[in-house]
């Protein structure tokens, strides 16, 4: 005979619509998102991964100066290493953006061709598909340099640019400002080759070494190796190229994210049902009762209380794995294309994704639920009977001033009643309001960013000056000298308000997070632009980098040089007041001294006008407010519409934590608030007593959260920060943030104050005279 | 001898505050009669009930039941006690919400491997008519007869009966106890219980008097009066 209890389950189903509605939605909601990103993810992954053989990715590439001669090539080339050519052109187009040339390639980071064509024609051209999206731009229409104007034909992914960072020390990509191409070898051929980058893609004639340490130990040979060879422009072996890696990293991080917060939603949905169904046991403790005297077991009531919130779970995860395969799929896809230039993909039956995404909530369900339960139910029978459910008599009875009036004590007592639901509650605020901080603060963030680095700003235009290395490295030293004073003399400006400066890039040195780059200023003494006494042997470092490696006063900064084995220790003597960049600050004599260079040594210069009077060859970069700004826009591109996903979510989770809970605590009391009724309170009175206790918590939980989740916020957003990107924008949150997350907080509770209201109205005041025995 | 009771002792509380609700009750009772306990609000006799019916326990003496003595069982056994040899009824009828009076009946008959007919017993209970109706949709009384049909659908041994008439007014009362003896009759079930109503007691074979924890008095009444003439 089928356990009759069973038959139940349709109507418990239908008497508790609300609830488990609303749970299931959010399921639904959860895992399908969760299911779709995985899947997406999952499917993603496998073609950025696949994309290395099937694109032949470069094992490494470096650049030179100038152009490789042929026995310098074969001389470099014995290194076990097949060398390709991967020479390009940075062109200033006519909408603002930069755009980088390459002819098309056939051996090496071979081109996948989204949609459209190759470009046949010397004033055709392909471009990045991201880059098109961002820009506006489609197959049939131009863009233009200064000097030619190019048709689109196609809309490709180039396979060493997944992630479009402009140089492999930018803090964060930036695909609205900067793209990649492809042009016909003839159209390549007719750039000025002065102009040109000369980069070379190598790969291993032995295949990739199989770890990242070997990788890496083997890539290090071969830079000096090449090194002693020609004058190296820059070297970046595949591990440490942000285009090419970025992608997999971030992939993998977000989706780490992803079932993180998967699992803390299940989990809060299964206490949530916990919770509920807790309460259920208290209603009908009665029944339960008779039921176990009759020779009911436990396990077949905690089987029977436990099926709903299983059913609806499965149900939810498989509907919600539907729609992960179909709809979210598509969403998420369309945001990893939104952030990276990613080959096509095909959709891959993901089994991880159904076990995350089912599997582990229906265990996390199960186990919550049969943990809670079979705590309720071991409770004996005669308790049941009796509904004396406490484990612990109360043995004191809090005593509350009369003075305090008798609705504020009968509150008081309610609060002091519902405290295990209110701790819940408590739980419950804290994850939603973490959620709604999340999506808040990271837009404001972001702006306030890029309002602080323009108030900031060292100067309007930063200079960094190419040295020709040639003049440097020539055998004759006097021709080294005469090339040296050339130079001198051209970087030489008469704009009064323009101030050399030394800079040295070196790169961090910590065991626990990757190495990136901090550029060290040597600053003239009484400098109009960095207000520091670096009279004396003063180290400095901004503030942006002390904030993001916790380094104080005192403290010594531990530095290495990239391309060598060469460290550096500097005490830190104060920290300034700088967010635009991770650098150290010192006099210049003391840097030029440091790094064995020329005592007149110089870099580039600060200046607030433009320096006209300086061959732009002799200017490698400019920064200014557009490239210090770079990663915060790139930021709000990306994940601007996640933070309102974000946001919507979080605020659904508040809304439906506090209903749910809130009711149970109006369920739990239906039988004073039915006698309450009975004495002579009209519902107004009832209201102020029962649903304006759970309004005090709700208030005091908000006041009690918003700190909480500061202090909560940081840590992680620190952390994530560290991982996900180089640069820093600093937390700073904007006090009004607070304020919104409060009113929100409490506007949201106002809603479901008006739905405990219509409850309590509608408690008949028979319920006061139902089992009482 | 089916039940017996043997030095039953049972005390709430601690210290000062320590009441001995049972002070050695010793009390046979043979299979098939009808035992009534009778006496005032904390003479201890839903106590003994409940020790009977295991879902309590007692500080010291025991119970045997057919030769089986229940202090020596484990709580999965006394689970599977209660399943096979015990039907319950109380003051309250405790009746599932959220079932029709014939699931609730079921509920019951999933416990036995050998349940009684529902539909014949609901017949015997006079609820046949009202099978698909929820217990919020009943009288008090079919509603208790309801739980009656609970109890007794997995053909118990022993029906414990907590104030079955309590909650009822004199003439569902007398329907409920006739049924009870019907019951009696019909499946030979040994049945004891408690009430407070003086008058009850001329329907039982056995009429134990409780006071103070202690048994009174424990007489076979020779001269038993049909249910249906219960006067009060």
């Amino acid at each position: 005979m089928k356990n009759p209890l069973n038959k139940r389950l349709p109507r418990e189903l239908k008497s508790e619509l609300g609830k488990y509605l609303v749970i299931f939605l959010l399921l639904i909601g959860t895992i399908g998102f969760v299911s779709g990103f995985l899947v997406a993810d999952g499917s993603m992954i496998v073609a950025y991964n696949e994309s290395f053989e099937k694109y032949n990715i470069e094992d490494g590439h470096f650049m030179t100066q100038n152009k490789m001669n042929k026995a310098q090539q074969k001389a470099i080339s014995q290194y076990n290493i097949e060398l390709y050519d991967l020479f390009y052109y940075d062109a200033s187009l006519t909408n603002g953006t930069t755009l980088r040339f390459y002819a098309n390639r056939e051996d090496v980071n071979k081109v996948c061709l989204m949609s459209g064509q190759m470009p046949q024609q010397e004033d055709e051209i392909a471009i990045d598909r991201m880059y098109a999206d961002n820009n506006e731009l489609e197959i049939g229409d131009t863009v233009s340099t200064h000097q030619q104007t190019y048709r689109i034909t196609g809309l490709i992914a180039l396979s060493d640019y997944s992630c479009l960072f402009e140089n492999n020390s930018d803090s964060m990509f930036d695909s609205i400002q900067f793209g990649v191409s492809i042009v016909t070898q003839d159209a390549f051929d007719h750039f000025d080759e002065d102009l040109l980058v000369y980069s070379y893609a190598w790969k291993y004639t032995d295949g990739m070494p199989e770890s990242e340490a070997e990788e890496k130990e083997l890539s290090e040979d071969l830079m000096e190796n090449i090194s002693s060879e020609v004058t190296l422009d820059d070297f970046v072996p595949q591990y440490l190229n942000q285009a090419i890696q970025f992608t997999g990293e971030d992939m993998g991080g977000d989706r780490v994210m992803m079932i993180v917060l998967l699992y803390i939603l299940i989990i809060i949905m299964a206490f949530v049902f916990g919770v509920t169904t807790a309460n259920t046991i208290s209603k009908e403790a009665s029944v339960i009762g008779t039921l176990r005297a009759s020779g009911y077991t436990r396990h077949e009531l905690i089987k029977h209380y436990m099926t709903a919130p299983i059913i609806v779970t499965l149900l939810g995860a498989i509907i919600g794995n539907i729609l992960g395969y179909t709809l979210f799929k598509v969403i998420c896809v369309n945001m990893y294309y939104g952030s990276y230039s990613l080959p096509t993909y095909v959709t891959i039956w993901n089994l991880e994704a159904f076990l995350y995404t089912t599997i582990v909530p229906l265990i996390l369900m199960v186990v919550i639920n049969y943990l809670i339960l079979s705590y309720k139910m071991k409770l004996s029978p005669l308790k049941f009977l009796r509904r004396d459910l406490k484990r612990r008599q109360q043995k004191h009875v809090l005593h509350l001033h009369s003075k305090l009036g008798f609705f504020t004590r009968f509150r008081l007592r309610v609060i002091f009643q519902n405290m295990s639901n209110y701790a819940t509650l408590f739980i419950g605020i804290l994850f939603a309001n973490l959620l709604l901080f999340f999506g808040l603060v990271f837009p404001s963030l972001l702006n306030d960013y890029q309002n602080q680095i323009e108030s900031q700003l060292i100067c309007d235009y930063q200079y960094m000056l190419k040295i020709p290395t040639e003049m440097l490295n020539s055998d004759s030293k006097l021709d080294t000298f005469i090339a040296m004073l050339k130079f001198s003399y051209a970087v030489e400006t008469d704009h009064e308000d323009a101030e050399k400066f030394s800079a040295y890039a070196l790169n961090t040195d910590f065991e626990d997070y990757q190495a990136e780059e901090i550029i060290l200023y040597g600053i003239s003494e009484n400098s109009r632009y960095i207000s520091l006494d670096v009279t004396q042997d003063q180290v400095y470092i901004s503030s942006s980098y002390a904030e993001k490696y916790l380094i104080d006063v005192g403290d010594t900064l531990h530095l290495k040089e990239k391309y060598e084995d060469k460290s550096y220790s500097f005490q830190v003597s104060g920290i300034y007041d700088y967010q635009g960049s991770l650098s150290v600050y010192m006099n210049q004599e003391l840097l030029n001294k440091t790094f064995d260079l020329d005592k007149s040594y110089f870099s580039g210069y600060f200046s607030n006008s433009e320096l006209t009077d300086i061959d732009q060859k002799y200017i490698g970069s400019t920064i200014d407010l557009d490239a210090l700004t770079k990663i915060s826009r790139q930021l709000s591109v990306s994940m601007g519409n996640m933070m309102y996903l974000v946001q919507g979510i979080a605020i659904i989770i508040f809304m439906i934590l506090i209903y749910l809970l809130s009711k149970i605590i109006i369920e739990k009391n239906a039988q004073s608030i039915s006698m309450t009724k009975i004495l002579g309170y009209n519902n107004k009175e009832i209201g102020l007593l029962y649903i304006m206790s759970t309004s005090i918590m709700v208030l005091l939980f908000e006041m009690m959260t918003i700190p909480l989740v500061d202090v909560v916020m940081r840590i992680i957003y620190r952390e994530m920060m560290i991982e996900m990107m180089t640069g820093w924008i600093p937390y700073i949150v904007n006090p009004i943030i607070f304020v919104k997350m409060f009113l929100l907080g409490m506007a949201t509770y106002v809603i479901v104050a008006f739905l405990e209201y219509r409850k309590v109205r509608k408690i008949p005041m028979d319920e006061a005279l139902k089992n009482v025995e | 001898m089916f039940l017996e009771i043997n030095g039953l002792c049972k005390s709430f509380g601690e210290g000062d505050n320590r009441i001995n609700v049972l002070k050695g009750i010793e009390l046979c009772i043979e299979k098939g009669e009808i035992c009534v306990l009778l006496g005032p609000s904390g003479s201890g006799k839903s106590t003994l009930l409940n020790i009977i019916g295991g879902i309590d326990s007692s500080d010291d003496g025991y119970i045997s039941i057919d030769g089986q003595r229940i202090a020596d069982l484990d709580e999965k056994k006394l689970t599977q006690y209660r399943r096979k040899h015990l039907g319950y009824i109380f003051q309250m009828y405790n009746l599932i919400p959220n079932l029709t009076i014939r699931e609730n009946i079921e509920v019951g008959a999933y416990l036995s491997d050998h349940p009684l007919d529902v539909d014949d017993l609901m017949k015997t209970l006079g609820i046949y008519d009202q099978r698909h109706k929820l217990p919020n949709q009943l009288s008090g009384g079919q509603q208790q007869r309801t739980a009656i049909g609970r109890a007794i659908v997995k053909n118990p041994d022993i029906l414990l009966c907590d104030e079955p008439t309590g909650a009822l007014d004199y003439h569902t009362s007398k329907e409920i106890l006739n049924l009870i003896e019907t019951i009696n009759q019909k499946y030979g079930n040994t049945i004891i219980m408690v009430t407070h109503n003086d008058a009850i007691k001329d329907m039982a074979h056995r009429v134990v008097r409780l006071k103070d924890g202690k048994i009174r008095s424990n007489i076979m009444n020779e001269a038993r009066v049909p249910a249906v003439d219960l006067d009060w």
